[in-house]
């Protein structure tokens, strides 16, 4: 069934965007008004909002000055970042691109629950990822893979090659402090050396950019797949390959220099030296060998596989038709990741069109489209900074593993999961719903989507709280 | 024979359905009627790869001072097992259950899936299947589906393990007050056509009907709306390793105890699912204190918050007919990283506590620590099916009967062993 011109309008504020007030914004022609919003995403709001060389400053004064003001100021940073994140969805005027940064940064996702993450996090997604969203997919992953943000984050500024000059230094040094001890006769019995702490490989950052970012996990997939093609031995492999890859030296993080966030991440001395060998070819030592790496996994079959079924899911069901899931894996593969012909193919396809709102909207866009639907803007975030999130279970920046938020209703539609939205809904109700008229918003923004009896429930409410609350809750509202 | 005796209670309950329709809210919620008096199953998912080697060290193995290095050394001596192992010192009070003879250790334990994705083998574990994705429900779910009993899950969705069957009810502390009864009605009404929103919201409300106590506190260490206090110097101690799962530090406390209040009622869920990140230690494990060995503290104060709640007065004898397994999805590397840490591996450890298992041993068929002896080069090899432990309690703890636990619930056990478990 072919939608209706509005019910077009419809789905590309709702599904492809973030919800809007008003469907007149979309005009007549849906898919151009979606087209023309690739791109890189906008610059986010609120400001100034740091550069990674200064927000890594922030986290090591943190650490170094334990108490108040060095906390304070990390803490202060994170909420920013949160609350920039936040505000931008509520206010931009190209939610797609706002929508697909926020996929690609939950692809890519760096977590704040980790120390040395800890703070980066925005500057991250305005660094590596937002830029990037509409051009290369190999430019993204190689802007994801560097930078130190992740490189902290997945353990690998820890890294070292066994054979590095940096292991080499250590061995040699805590074998001569061994033998002085044996000379000055200390030590009857022998006392193994306190290890390095810096010693060896790392594997954590190897193994998700082949099972997370790019591949896919070997022999998943299912009716997707095949996925994967890696075993331990290219993990083990790719580690080595990107050991070196550490990010700014503890001299320039302090310098916290904000205008020239350039930096030079690859540190040679902690590199494996010699060849390497992933998935069947070999790679010379040195940083150019990452970045010959990436191009190799952007242009691997499993990868346009893995990536198109992530993103068909993400934008059109739960269960995404394995025959679109085909047809984008090979738009991927045919244009060489060219992420704006994907996009394009994307809307171009009638499955993604279909008129019945399916997908189950996470917490924050739930929150987010609230916060468009009643013009919210920075008050969304006035209150608290995350807007309520972390008690509807999507704390932001907080995902708790490498693989993100999860993109399926299965995993977010609990009973409690109801509950709290309802409570939320009701709480932003008793403030707003007395001053305006949930029906004619229900109208003006849901228009065709919204059905005959969510309509007649929503007139039918007791007050105007409770019936902002209804259209809020509605099966229409909470999914797109 | 109190008031409160199970037998007058379901008179009680009786009388009740007599009385006609009950109010919506409040009132008594008669989804599911577990037998009073029958076992209770706790499931605790470790979710990262618990270090086995590292929580119940092979200290009596010649060969794991050597094979462990750092990762085998601590900052306290570790609490003694057996001739070959001990408990890590954070575990103190497995450590009281074993004395009690509560605790059962099952050591180079594994699943037949041994490629590493936490992905994967979490969804292994859950599943009770032989590879990814073979099934997509959870083996609690299938054992639950069909009978009477409940299962209960101590966070906003539910998890895959209980998947499979209807009445599964999850519960999370909410910080807000509730909404009043003729909204939730309404909300019904509009998920009148919508069956999966419908469930949710119908179940919340039974749910509510039927919680004890007063738990609209929130959780401890949260702000409502906001970051947990805490934050900075929290995310700072867990320089290295990814956050536990539940925000607030003593969350996993918090909901065993809940749990353990759901589970001591007579009409109470038979079986509960609680988690736990943080396990995933490539880096920085061997600090003490340190997140990792603070993640087994937590641990550990989670299995104790659900000894005493399960042993109060009130609860009765619920103790002696409960088995708390906890299960991780693999092990890590034998040998240290090169980041004080471990990578991912294969075997691991499993416990099964509680008033019905026969403890105060470890059962193991301990492959060895030197290198030939591993799994690849760098494991713990893994000697006994982690679904051995799974059949056994569905067999001998919960009654389901052989032939529908090899067939439907955990298919293609059937050659898997029935280990000596439980008591009586």
């Amino acid at each position: 069934m072919v939608p209706t011109q509005l019910q077009q309008a419809a789905l590309a504020a709702h599904r492809f965007g973030l919800g809007e007030a008003d469907l007149d914004v979309v005009g007549g022609d849906a898919r151009g008004w979606l087209l023309a919003q690739i791109g890189p995403a906008d610059s986010q709001r609120g400001s100034p909002l740091p550069g990674l060389s200064q927000a890594l400053a922030v986290q090591i004064e943190a650490r170094r000055q334990p108490g108040a003001a060095g906390n304070t100021a990390l803490r202060n940073q994170v909420l920013a970042d949160i609350r920039a994140r936040l505000q931008t969805a509520a206010s931009t005027e190209r939610p797609f691109a706002e929508r697909l940064a926020l996929f690609w940064s939950n692809h890519f996702t760096v977590s704040l629950g980790k120390g040395s993450s800890t703070g980066l996090v925005g500057a991250f997604e305005r660094e590596a990822i937002r830029p990037h969203i509409a051009g290369r997919f190999a430019d993204l992953l190689m802007a994801a893979t560097t930078h130190p943000a992740m490189l902290r984050y997945l353990d690998n500024f820890l890294s070292a090659g066994p054979q590095s000059r940096v292991v080499q230094r250590l061995q040699r040094r805590s074998a001569l402090q061994q033998a002085a001890s044996a000379q000055a006769g200390e030590m009857a019995t022998p006392v193994a050396p306190a290890p390095p702490r810096r010693s060896g490989l790392n594997e954590n950052l190897a193994r998700e950019l082949l099972e997370l970012h790019t591949l896919g996990v070997a022999g998943g997939g299912g009716a997707f797949g095949p996925w994967g093609g890696y075993g331990q031995a290219d993990v083990t492999a790719l580690a080595a390959v990107l050991t070196g890859w550490r990010g700014p030296r503890p001299g320039e993080a302090a310098a916290g220099n904000a205008a020239d966030d350039a930096f030079d991440a690859f540190d040679a001395n902690w590199h494996q030296p010699g060849a390497k060998t992933v998935l069947g070819r070999s790679y010379a030592e040195g940083p150019q060998a990452l970045r010959q790496v990436v191009d190799d996994l952007s242009r691997h079959p499993s990868t346009a596989r893995f990536i198109a079924t992530k993103l068909v899911r993400h934008l059109v069901a739960d269960q995404p038709p394995p025959a679109l899931v085909a047809r984008v894996a090979q738009r991927f593969s045919q244009s060489e990741g060219d992420l704006k012909a994907v996009y394009a193919s994307l809307l171009a396809a009638p499955e993604a069109w279909q008129p019945q709102p399916a997908k189950l909207k996470t917490p924050e866009e739930f929150v987010i489209s609230s916060a468009r639907l009643l013009r919210l803007g920075d008050r969304l975030t006035a209150r608290a900074p995350d807007a309520g999130l972390s008690a509807l279970g999507q704390r932001p920046h907080a995902a708790s593993s490498p693989a993100g938020w999860p993109d399926s209703a299965a995993d977010w539609l609990g009973p409690e999961a109801v509950w709290q939205r309802m409570a939320w809904a009701v709480q932003v109700a008793e403030r707003l719903g007395g001053n305006l008229d949930a029906r004619a918003l229900a109208q003006a923004s849901l228009g065709p989507l919204l059905s005959q009896a969510s309509r007649q429930q929503i007139e039918r409410a007791a007050d105007g709280a409770q019936a902002l609350t209804l259209l809020l809750m509605a099966p229409e509202f909470q999914r797109r | 024979m109190t008031s409160d005796h199970p037998l007058r209670r379901r008179t009680l309950l009786r009388a009740a359905l007599g009385l006609g329709a009950l109010a919506p809210l409040g009132g008594l919620s008669l989804a599911g009627q577990a037998a009073p008096g029958g076992p209770r199953l706790v499931l605790m998912l470790l979710r990262g790869g618990l270090d086995g080697l590292g929580a119940v060290p092979a200290l009596g193995d010649p060969a794991f001072a050597e094979a462990r290095g750092a990762l085998g050394r601590y900052a306290q001596p570790p609490l003694p097992l057996d001739n070959l192992f001990a408990l890590h010192p954070a575990l103190a009070g497995l450590h009281t259950r074993w004395g009690a003879g509560e605790l059962l250790v099952l050591h180079a334990t594994g699943l037949g899936y041994r490629d590493r994705s936490h992905f994967d083998a979490q969804q292994v574990l859950e599943s009770g299947g032989e590879r990814p994705f073979a099934l997509n429900t959870g083996w609690l779910g299938r054992a639950l589906a069909g009978g009477h009993n409940k299962g209960m899950a101590f966070q906003s969705a539910v998890p895959l393990a209980l998947r499979g069957h209807a009445e599964v009810d999850t519960w999370a502390p909410s910080a807000r007050p509730e909404p009043a009864p003729d909204l939730v009605d309404r909300l019904q009404r509009l998920y009148a056509d919508d069956p999966a929103l419908a469930a949710a919201l119908a179940r919340a409300r039974a749910l509510r009907g039927d919680r004890p106590g007063d738990m609209r506190g929130g959780m401890p260490g949260d702000m409502p709306g906001g970051m947990p206090g805490n934050m900075p110097g929290g995310a700072a101690a867990m320089a290295g390793m990814a956050a536990p799962a539940a925000g607030g530090r003593s969350a996993p406390a918090a909901l065993a105890r809940q749990a353990a209040a759901f589970l001591a009622k007579p009409d109470g869920p038979q079986i509960a699912v609680l988690e736990m990140g943080g396990w995933d230690s490539h880096a920085n494990q061997v600090a003490d204190p340190g997140p990792w060995a603070n993640n087994l503290r937590q641990l550990d104060a989670a299995l104790a918050a659900l000894h005493e709640g399960l042993s109060t007065p009130a609860a009765g004898d619920t103790w002696r007919r409960t088995v708390v397994l906890v299960v991780t999805e693999f092990g890590r590397t034998v040998a240290i990283n090169g980041t004080q840490g471990s990578d991912h591996g294969s075997g691991s450890v499993a416990f099964a506590l509680g008033g019905a298992v026969r403890g105060g041993r470890v059962i193991a068929d301990w492959p060895g620590l030197a290198p030939t002896q591993r799994h690849d080069g760098r494991d713990l090899r893994i000697t006994t099916d982690l679904r051995a432990l799974f059949k056994t309690v569905l067999v001998q703890h919960l009654g389901l009967p052989a032939a529908r636990v090899a067939g439907e619930v955990l298919p293609g056990s059937a050659s898997l062993p029935l280990l000596d478990l439980l008591r009586g």
